[in-house]
């Protein structure tokens, strides 16, 4: 693109708006961190300045570490996550490449049946749930939620991706059948690569979905060493009306740190494949 | 092209396979087998469960309790109930104002971050950040921001002597409250829409905007009539997406105020699940849960036709 | 749909164990004890304050059931505010756990998926000194024991003395008017008051129930039918608490929930408040200055009396349990004198008796500022008193009818609005609209 150069004129196009972003997505980050490491004592004081520690104290991280399972949870969750984002998008590519770019009897109908599925709400379906997860012995195991992430996540997965199938044009295909190339292969050898961008996209929301899902977690996931971490630092971090403040803080900052630490690395990787997508002859 | 009948054995089975290598690339039948598996675990985990469900909210059905048959009774009882009109009232003005918020913000950050600069990459994940923490955890967090004794935003506004001291109720007024948990949604859920709307952005091909340059188009019609028209379909998307998970939020309100003050914050799933859980009517719950069905879909259906009407 | 609980795969191990446990069982143990094959059996609770009173149970009543019977007993703790829709799904779906404990009327919500309980309850009341009549309230549906009940976790005023005895209040206020003259008074000096009036689970309960009986107003009459709330008592409640509301409390009040009153507290921010004990046992051990001027008294007096709300802690066993004799044996010796009172013993009182044989137990010296809760559990009701325990209080409760009745008027609803809401929701939910 070409701009106008001068500082002046990137500050305001980058600086100052991207500052406010930062400012306004991370100011309460700063505040978990403050409270993390305040002791009880200061953390209650009206006196002082809130914003500042005055004693530092690793001691929320040690016990969260030590004296729960924290660890255990964060394992569940990344377990979990993992799996049902990589059901979620297969299954959501299987469901979006027909939907995107071929013509059959019936598309219509299942292009709404599936977002009709989307609009289906939690709090609805898990009674019915519980019940066939129950039923099927599953209850307090990663399975249960294993296979009732996906629910919420492979029609997301699916119309995220029918837009994304949507943008590779018709040519490419067309220059690939003629050459004789089968559907599968045209689109295992043409279209998918051309959208890793896409995959990378909705993987990291269901992923990120997955490790932040609450109900189906609070519902199926009851003993301390299959939890996850929103529902074991709810459950064994608040006692009574009493919450382990510096506790709650340590495991949202160790659960959410690592975790975009990571996706800057596939951030990269994502525009990379991007600027390689995009230009067409 | 037929196969010519004096050919040897192999070609049998290689007619076969070549048939069957054709029948499978027929649109239709590749389509069908492609769905064949998500559609069954689609239809086992959330068509069967839905249509108990839907049985469910035809019925009384207290808990531990077997059910009997009542028809619409609990939608009728709903419809009377004024607290449900209010969770309606609140469900769409917290989607309706957390979305368009989420949608501009989300424009505006994704073209910012589009531009090249130096920690581009570790930037663009702290600003994820927010999407990728707990709910529940930043949730417990805002408990303390939005506490007046805590809270930065009274600190200033009473030093700045434009409020009494503690300053405004984030979380005891009721409008307040209502604005709160939609900035807090918002926080959340503006980098999944910039992250999104930022992918988009950059499948628009560059020569496009190069050409529009060279015939002398201004940055602001660049974005006007280039931009904003192939982003459409990704923006639709999200903000579908967006509205059915905001309509449905339960965890930020169920942390947060549970609904208070009185009702001022309470929405269709937390509702629905403190009529069932707590209250142990669960036809009556998956009745409540159930009418945010049809507003849903008039929800999505609008801004469908909304979007692609702006062609 | 009813599954048996997973049986544990034995190994040589375990069997040698049991049958070495067995032996020693047959010949040292009371005879009522009968040894069963390897199982477990599943109790599920609440996250309790008191980390202690958990970890006693899992640490020193768990194993010793273990080695006395074989049965390894499993504690399953849920979080604050998720066990009803645990014992819910459980009583739906048959599976999960084999006994459970209750707060509030539950056992009368869950009444068909409970096993009558009666002959434990009534032994252990002959035994241990009788039961208070309010816990017979909460347990007892239609004449059987669905619950054996536990302990009460009161909710009472904690108020600081320091700052009382500034304005002129040596001891806490007799009467609701009194307290709201000191509380105009602490609130012009920076200390004002902070009582739940949002959607929490306890401390709203615990003063605006109170507060409507001791005016004399009523949801319901005992016939359990007619609707009474809209009376002159109930609009003097409700004008009272407006007054209350206005004059001596933080605005944000109106949208606290059960931990901001602590938070409050420790913070130094509000002067008197109703809560269960966990305000003076966190002052104890992590603010010992503010511990030192923290005090419980009970709820002021209105002009029809003084009354507390109950939230009867029970326990009871599941129809869905595989082995109804395991479970009751379980219950019994967990209820037995023995055990039971060391169980209330490590909970500091968090947990009040029901038994009047603890109303001298030594426990209660050790922190003598908690007496008024025994005190309270005399008049302690549950919520939609004087009415009898139904489905139709759990959904009054449910939906914070009596709650945002209050807070609605409190944040400028007109009396008369504010009673006619409640009450057009109470016909509704009793089925009379």
């Amino acid at each position: 693109m070409i701009e106008r150069r001068g500082w002046r004129a990137r500050a305001l196009r980058l600086w100052l708006p991207l500052g406010f972003f930062l400012l306004t997505g991370l100011a309460p980050f700063y505040w978990m961190v403050v409270t993390s490491l305040k002791p009880n004592a200061e953390l209650y004081n009206r006196r002082i300045m809130p914003l500042i520690v005055y004693h530092p104290t690793l001691k929320h991280y040690i016990d969260l570490l030590t004296e729960t399972n924290f660890l255990t949870w964060t394992y569940n969750t990344t377990l979990v996550a993992v799996v049902s984002t990589a059901i979620s998008l297969v299954f959501g590519i299987m469901l979006a490449y027909p939907l995107a770019r071929m013509r059959f009897a019936g598309a219509g109908l299942i292009a709404a049946a599936v977002a009709a599925t989307y609009l289906v709400p939690q709090p609805f379906l898990f009674i019915p749930l519980a019940d066939i997860i129950n039923n099927l012995g599953l209850s307090d195991t990663l399975t249960s939620v294993i296979l009732t992430y996906p629910t919420m996540l492979i029609p997301f997965c699916a119309w995220l991706l029918i837009g994304y199938f949507k943008t590779v044009p018709r040519e490419l295909e067309e220059a690939a059948r003629i050459d004789g190339a089968s559907r599968w292969q045209t689109m295992a050898r043409v279209v998918l690569p051309l959208c890793i961008p896409g995959f990378i996209s909705a993987g990291i929301f269901a992923f990120t979905l997955s490790q932040n899902e609450f109900l189906y977690a609070l519902i199926f996931l009851n003993k301390t060493d299959v939890r996850t971490v929103p529902v074991g630092a709810i459950a064994e971090l608040i006692r009574g009306d009493v919450f382990y403040w510096g506790q709650l803080m340590a495991a949202a900052l160790l659960g959410s740190l690592p975790v975009a630490f990571l996706y800057s690395f596939f951030v990269e990787h994502y525009v990379a494949g991007l600027t390689a997508g995009s230009v067409k002859a | 092209m037929a196969a010519i009948p004096q050919a040897a054995a192999p070609p049998r089975p290689l007619e076969l396979r070549v048939a069957l290598g054709r029948w499978l690339d027929r649109e239709a039948v590749f389509s069908w087998l492609m769905m064949a598996l998500p559609l069954i675990f689609l239809f086992a985990l959330v068509g069967y469960p839905f249509v108990y469900g839907v049985y469910l909210s035809l019925e009384n059905r207290p808990v531990a309790q077997p059910g009997v048959f009542v028809g619409l009774r609990n939608f009728i009882e709903d419809a009377r109930d004024p607290v449900f009109w209010q969770v309606t009232r609140n469900t769409f003005i917290y989607t309706g104002v957390a979305t368009a918020l989420k949608m501009a913000g989300g424009l505006a950050l994704a073209l910012v971050i589009n531009q090249g600069f130096r920690m581009k990459n570790l930037i663009r994940a702290a600003l994820l950040l927010p999407f990728i923490v707990p709910t529940v955890l930043s949730t417990v967090a805002w408990m303390w921001i939005l506490d007046p004794a805590f809270s930065v935003i009274n600190w200033v506004l009473v030093h700045g002597g434009l409020v009494t001291p503690p300053g405004p109720s984030w979380l005891g007024n009721p409008s307040l409250a209502m604005a709160s948990i939609i900035v807090i949604n918002t926080w959340r859920g503006l980098p999944f829409y910039a992250i999104s709307l930022l992918a988009g952005l950059q499948t628009i091909p560059l020569d496009l905007y190069e050409a529009a340059t060279i015939d002398g188009a201004s940055p602001r019609a660049r974005f006007w009539y280039i931009t904003l028209p192939l982003l459409k379909p990704v923006i639709l998307i999200v903000t579908v997406f967006s509205v059915i998970f905001t309509f449905a939020d339960f965890q930020l309100v169920y942390v947060l105020t549970h609904g208070g003050p009185a009702n001022a914050t309470q929405l269709f799933a937390t509702y629905a699940f403190d009529i069932a859980m707590s209250g142990g009517q669960l036809g009556r719950g998956a009745s409540v849960a159930l009418a945010m069905l049809p507003m849903l879909g008039l929800l999505i259906i609008g801004l469908t036709v909304y979007m692609r009407r702006r062609e | 749909m009813t599954r048996s609980t997973p049986l544990r795969s034995t190994s040589r191990r375990r069997f040698l164990k049991t049958t070495a446990a067995a032996a020693a069982t047959a010949v040292v143990a009371p005879p009522t004890v009968t040894v069963a094959a390897p199982k477990s059996l599943t109790l599920i609770h609440e996250s309790s304050f008191i980390k202690a009173y958990d970890a006693y149970f899992q640490n020193t009543l768990a194993p010793a059931y273990e080695k006395l019977t074989g049965i390894k007993i499993d504690y399953e703790l849920a979080s604050v505010g998720s066990l009803q829709t645990r014992v819910t799904t459980i009583a739906e779906t048959g599976h999960g756990a084999d006994l459970t404990l209750n707060f509030f009327n539950w056992p009368f919500l869950y009444d068909e998926k409970y096993i009558d309980v009666s002959d434990i309850a009534e032994a252990v009341g002959k035994q241990q000194g009788g039961w208070y009549a309010p816990a017979q309230e909460a347990c007892v549906v239609n004449g059987k024991w669905k619950a054996v009940p536990f302990g009460n976790v009161g909710q009472l005023m904690n108020w600081r003395t320091d700052w009382f005895k500034e304005v002129g209040f040596e001891k806490f206020p007799e009467t609701w008017d009194e307290l709201l003259e000191a509380g105009i008074k602490l609130k012009a000096k920076g200390h004002p008051f902070g009582f739940e009036l949002g959607h929490g689970f306890g401390d709203n309960h615990g003063w605006i129930y109170p507060l409507l009986w001791s005016f004399g107003g009523h949801e319901v009459e005992p016939d359990g039918k007619t609707i009474v709330l809209d009376s002159d008592e109930t609009a003097r409640a409700v004008d009272f608490a407006r007054k209350f509301y206005q004059q001596t409390m933080l605005e944000d009040c109106l949208g606290w929930t059960d931990v901001n009153n602590n938070k409050a507290w420790l913070s130094e921010q509000i002067s008197c408040t109703n809560n269960a004990e966990s305000i003076l046992w966190v002052a104890k051990h992590d603010f010992p200055d503010i511990a030192k001027v923290t005090d419980q008294a009970q709820n002021p007096k209105g002009p029809k009396g003084r009354f507390h709300v109950l939230n009867c802690w029970s326990h009871s066993i599941f129809t869905s349990t595989p082995d109804h004799d395991a479970a009751r044996a379980f219950l019994k010796w967990l209820t037995d004198k023995p055990q039971l009172s060391a169980w209330y013993a490590s909970s500091e009182t968090y947990y009040q008796p029901f038994l009047h044989g603890y109303d001298d137990a030594p426990m209660w010296n050790a922190e003598p500022r908690n007496i008024p809760y025994r005190d309270a559990l005399a008049t302690a009701h549950l919520p939609g008193w004087p009415a009898p325990v139904s489905r139709a209080q759990s959904e009054v409760i449910a939906k914070y009818v009596v709650i945002d009745m209050f807070a609605k008027a409190c944040s400028g609803t007109s009396t008369k609005d504010a009673i006619a809401t409640a009450t057009q929701q109470l016909k509704q939910i009793y089925g009379q609209a």
